[in-house]
């Protein structure tokens, strides 16, 4: 266990972000987003807010006074995995509002709070959740895989809090290894930047969905950067490395938002075209938003990226 | 046209085109690093900047190039020069305004002739000119003539006699008019305005030797081109009498200076009157000729050929001198007629001049003998023949008459013919004094041939292709002698006999002249009416007595506006001139000469009062004046002499300066939009 104090205040404000983010996500959801249909009974479960309450078990409640849920054996295998890209690309940005310590606005912050509220919102939910990170350092576990026990949330909170971006994500072979390991029937959600050539990744996405995998693709960005927000021109350069480019902002801005046009098009028809969802999600913007656009698939509120 | 350039070492600065060059191919990168976490995007936009990029780079290469360029040439002070412009004056100074007033301005074109047209425009342009230009006016026809004698200040007074020219006449004699302007401005630069049709194929050339004089000296002449638009015009041309092969013959020549052919209805009027219509299709711009046979006898004098032509009517008539024709009608007196026709002296004499009775020759032989000759007309008979008349005594006195006032006498030889009574009838008349007959070979001997004849004469002149021969198989065995005598001015040996004894003699007497031939015209002395050569020269000899060379008064042509000399037959006759409407026209004696200026053309006569003229006189217009076309203008000929005068100047300096700021600008505007990258 990595008792850094720098991670331990992540940490701290990984729970307090998602405590307070899934608070925000339940106001006006009083049942689970699921409703289970199956008929073959598994076992009871305590009642916690969001739970759907058609499926109180009234008789139980008048004998034990208890508030207990009917579980179906369909719900109980709904295994939950998020894959966080944490590739040295996703350290940039300067409009992030994710408020991550050291990683405060960049894209990385923004996405290990999104993850761990995600983690922390399904946990609640009584899901097996994992946690697949691509990219990165400084992690103990590259895969952890879903599971239900409280201590496995808080395994999977040190881990992200432990990891920082660094190094190139490769994402198509990432994404075809966890959908080697992902079960059938389970949610999937990436987030990630997709700062690689999507025609070289998306293919691999089929890997996750062939399984009838629910597949989510939150699509982070950093509206400073789509928007070439900079006022002097310089040579840019990536992180992962590679070849600097000279970019004067003011110029190229125009042409730019078509190539971002083009882009997120390509990225979204690739998604949808496997089966998946395509969310995109702003650093700038308000993270309950993005929440409610992956976990319950409210896309009109998916922001615009201009 | 041509490019100059006033500091032509500036075009060096060109060079500095390598500067752009070198900045378009050096790296401009930016110093500043910034992490970039969108770089596949950033890829992206590279790839699509530089497809737009290598084209806006060429683009901004190009006008950095055409700045440095531009610059270049706006510090050489490049000129454009080019040929075409008509010279100017400043509208002030020295001016002369020289107009036409020649036979072609009188052209009618839209209504008015030219010459009014040009006096609206000189008049027109004289009211543009400011107060205190110095004016002189000149006209020209066939002569150039100042109107005012030096430059005036008066401009009103130069406006009113420019209104008041008239149509001189006579041909264009533009380069009297250009001397005389340049004795107006004496020497010292000044611009002459030139308002003429410059119609005609010498009208501008015959003037250039002036204009290069005038041009030389500082002046410039601006010319005022007045024309018909197209130019028409039809003109006869000439009108000629002269023998063809059916007879007498008028040829006519019309010319169309137009741009369509047309058809123009003529006349041919005959000295006695009688009109000869006929109708000429003449080319555009070409010449017709056609011909007009005279009637077989005719009136000598001056005929006129008219032409219908509504354009330019000066010279739609023509003159034409025309002897008498068919005026040979001779009378031949046999001294010798014979028992029967055959035996008559004169039988192959008037067969031979009336091989068909006279139907085609134009020759009307009258035969008479000795006795009925009582009285001779010139007007009715040209010619008389004394054939073996034993006496004239009878008639000596009307035939030395008939011979002074014009007619003509051929005597002939025989037996008949007493030396001592034509000696002591005719003596005055005979070209030598005729002695006794003499035998040159016995009666059965062919006798003495004829010597060639000279064939400069004109009774011989038709041998000259072939027949010359004939004349030397006529041989006689007896002809008259002839006391010794010497060829002058009025006594001319035609032909001679082989032995060097006289054949045929002539003289002048008077108007008329005198004939003798000394052997016989039937075969009593030789075989000459046997020969072939015997009817073509008696036919010759009539002609020549009294055909062609006919009528007494000498035929002279002239120019309208043209001074003619006419000399005078005695220097104490002092005749007049009368003109074509029977006016007397103004003529001087000077010397043996009369000399007048036709003003009009027509037929003028030379003669006394009460008396046959001495000479008829055709005077025609001056051809070249109805050539109403411009062959060559006063402004090519004055831009030949002095091309700068036509040299229009354009300054590029201020258009390249504007335009390398403007592309300065451009170049800039580029760069800042194309420096995204």
């Amino acid at each position: 266990m990595n008792w850094d104090p720098t991670v331990l205040s992540r940490v701290r404000h990984l729970h307090l972000r998602a405590r307070v983010l899934t608070d925000a996500l339940l106001v006006g959801e009083h049942r689970s987003r699921r409703v289970g249909s199956a008929v073959e009974f598994a076992d009871y479960l305590e009642y916690r807010g969001g739970m759907d309450l058609r499926h109180l078990d009234w008789r139980v409640m008048g004998r034990s006074d208890k508030l207990v849920v009917k579980r179906f054996e369909t719900e109980t295998e709904l295994a939950c995995t998020v894959v966080v890209d944490l590739s040295a690309d996703m350290g940039t940005g300067g409009t992030g509002v994710g408020g991550y310590p050291d990683l405060d606005k960049s894209k990385a912050g923004y996405a290990l709070t999104m993850a761990a509220t995600l983690l922390f919102f399904l946990h609640r939910h009584g899901e097996p959740i994992g946690l697949e990170i691509v990219g990165g350092e400084g992690m103990a576990h590259v895969s952890l895989p879903p599971r239900s026990s409280k201590n496995h949330l808080q395994l999977l909170f040190m881990q992200l809090a432990s990891v920082q971006p660094a190094g190139r994500a490769e994402l198509s072979p990432a994404l075809a290894r966890i959908g080697q390991r992902v079960r059938r029937r389970s949610l999937c959600i990436v987030i990630t930047d997709g700062m690689e050539e999507p025609s070289e990744w998306l293919p691999s996405m089929k890997a996750l969905t062939r399984r009838k995998t629910d597949l989510r693709l939150v699509h982070l960005f950093d509206r400073g950067e789509w928007t070439l927000n900079f006022k002097q021109p310089g040579l840019f350069f990536s992180p992962e490395g590679g070849e600097a480019l000279p970019i004067d902002p003011g110029g190229a801005r125009e042409l730019f938002g078509e190539v971002v046009d083009e882009y997120v098009a390509e990225v979204r028809a690739g998604v949808v075209a496997v089966g998946g969802k395509h969310i995109l999600a702003a650093t700038d913007e308000d993270m309950a938003v993005a929440l409610r656009s992956v976990i319950f698939g409210n896309v009109a509120s998916e922001p615009t990226w201009r | 046209m041509a490019l100059t350039a006033l500091l032509p070492w500036a075009l060096g600065l060109a060079a500095l085109a390598i500067l752009p060059i070198l900045a378009h191919l050096s790296k401009q990168v930016p110093k500043s690093k910034r992490e970039f976490g969108a770089m596949l995007l950033a890829k992206r936009l590279s790839k699509r900047l530089r497809r737009r990029r290598r084209m806006k780079d060429w683009l901004l290469l190009l006008l950095r190039l055409l700045v440095v360029a531009l610059l270049a040439l706006t510090a050489a002070g490049l000129e454009f020069s080019y040929q075409g412009g008509i010279p100017t004056y400043a509208g002030s100074g020295r001016v002369v305004v020289v107009l036409d007033q020649s036979l072609s301005m009188s052209l009618t074109d839209t209504g008015s002739s030219l010459l009014s047209r040009a006096r609206a425009e000189a008049i027109a342009e004289i009211a543009e000119m400011p107060p205190g230009t110095q004016l002189g006016l000149v006209v020209y026809g066939t002569e150039a003539r100042r109107v005012t004698p030096e430059l005036t200040e008066d401009l009103e007074s130069v406006s009113a006699r420019v209104a008041a020219v008239e149509l001189q006449g006579g041909a264009s004699n533009l380069r009297d008019a250009l001397h005389e302007a340049r004795e107006l401005l004496a020497g010292e630069p000044g611009a002459v305005l030139l308002f003429s049709d410059e119609a005609g194929p010498d009208h501008v050339t015959g003037a250039e030797s002036e204009l290069a004089l005038l041009v030389a000296g500082g002046g410039v002449v601006i010319p005022k081109p007045v024309a018909a638009d197209p130019p028409r015009n039809v003109a006869v041309l000439q009108a000629e009498y002269g023998e063809g092969i059916e007879g007498g013959q008028v040829t006519i020549t019309v010319a169309n200076y137009g741009t369509e052919p047309t058809e123009t209805a003529c006349e041919v009027t005959l000295p006695d009157g009688a009109a000869v219509p006929i109708f000429i299709d003449v080319p555009a711009g070409g010449e017709a000729t056609e011909r007009v046979t005279v009637p077989r006898e005719a009136l000598g004098g001056v005929g006129r050929v008219d032409c219908e032509d509504p354009d330019l009517p000066f010279d739609n008539s023509a003159y034409f001198h025309l002897p008498r024709v068919g005026a040979s009608r001779v009378l031949v007196v046999d001294g010798d007629p014979g028992d029967t026709p055959t035996r008559s002296e004169v039988y192959f004499l008037e067969r031979a001049l009336a091989p068909w009775g006279g139907a085609r020759t134009g020759v009307r032989p009258d035969v008479i003998t000795p006795a009925g000759l009582t009285t001779l007309d010139p007007d009715i008979h040209r010619v008389v023949f004394l054939a073996n008349v034993a006496d004239p005594r009878p008639f000596a006195a009307e035939l030395m008459a008939f011979v002074r006032n014009g007619g003509n006498l051929v005597i002939t030889g025989g037996t008949n013919i007493t030396a001592e009574r034509y000696e002591a009838a005719l003596g005055p008349l005979l070209p030598a004094q005729i002695r006794r007959p003499r035998s040159l070979a016995a009666a059965d001997e062919p006798g003495v041939p004829l010597e060639l004849p000279d064939l400069s004469h004109e009774i011989f002149a038709p041998f000259a292709r072939s027949g010359r021969g004939l004349f030397t198989r006529v041989r006689s065995r007896r002809v008259l002698t002839l006391e010794p005598y010497v060829d002058n001015d009025d006594v001319t040996t035609l032909l001679n006999w082989e032995g060097g004894l006289p054949a045929m003699v002539e003289r002048k007497v008077g108007a008329g002249r005198v004939v003798l031939w000394t052997g016989s015209i039937d075969l009593s002395w030789g075989d000459f009416p046997l020969q072939t050569a015997f009817m073509p020269m008696m036919q010759r000899l009539v002609a020549y007595l009294g055909g062609e060379s006919g009528g007494t008064a000498a035929r002279f042509d002239g120019r309208v506006g043209e001074s003619l000399v006419i000399p005078l037959p005695d220097i104490a006759l002092e005749p007049d001139v009368i003109g074509p409407d029977g006016a007397l026209v103004r003529a001087r004696i000077d010397g043996a000469t009369i000399v007048f200026t036709p003003e009009a053309a027509g037929a003028y006569q030379m003669k006394l009062p009460d008396a046959p003229p001495i000479a008829w006189i055709a005077v025609n217009v001056p051809p070249n004046e109805s050539d109403v076309r411009v062959y060559k203008s006063v402004r090519a000929s004055e831009e030949e002499l002095e091309p700068e005068l036509f040299t229009r100047r354009i300054d590029l300096t201020p258009g390249f300066l504007g335009l390398s700021i403007f592309m300065l600008l451009a170049q800039a505007l580029l760069a800042v939009r194309g420096s995204s990258t």
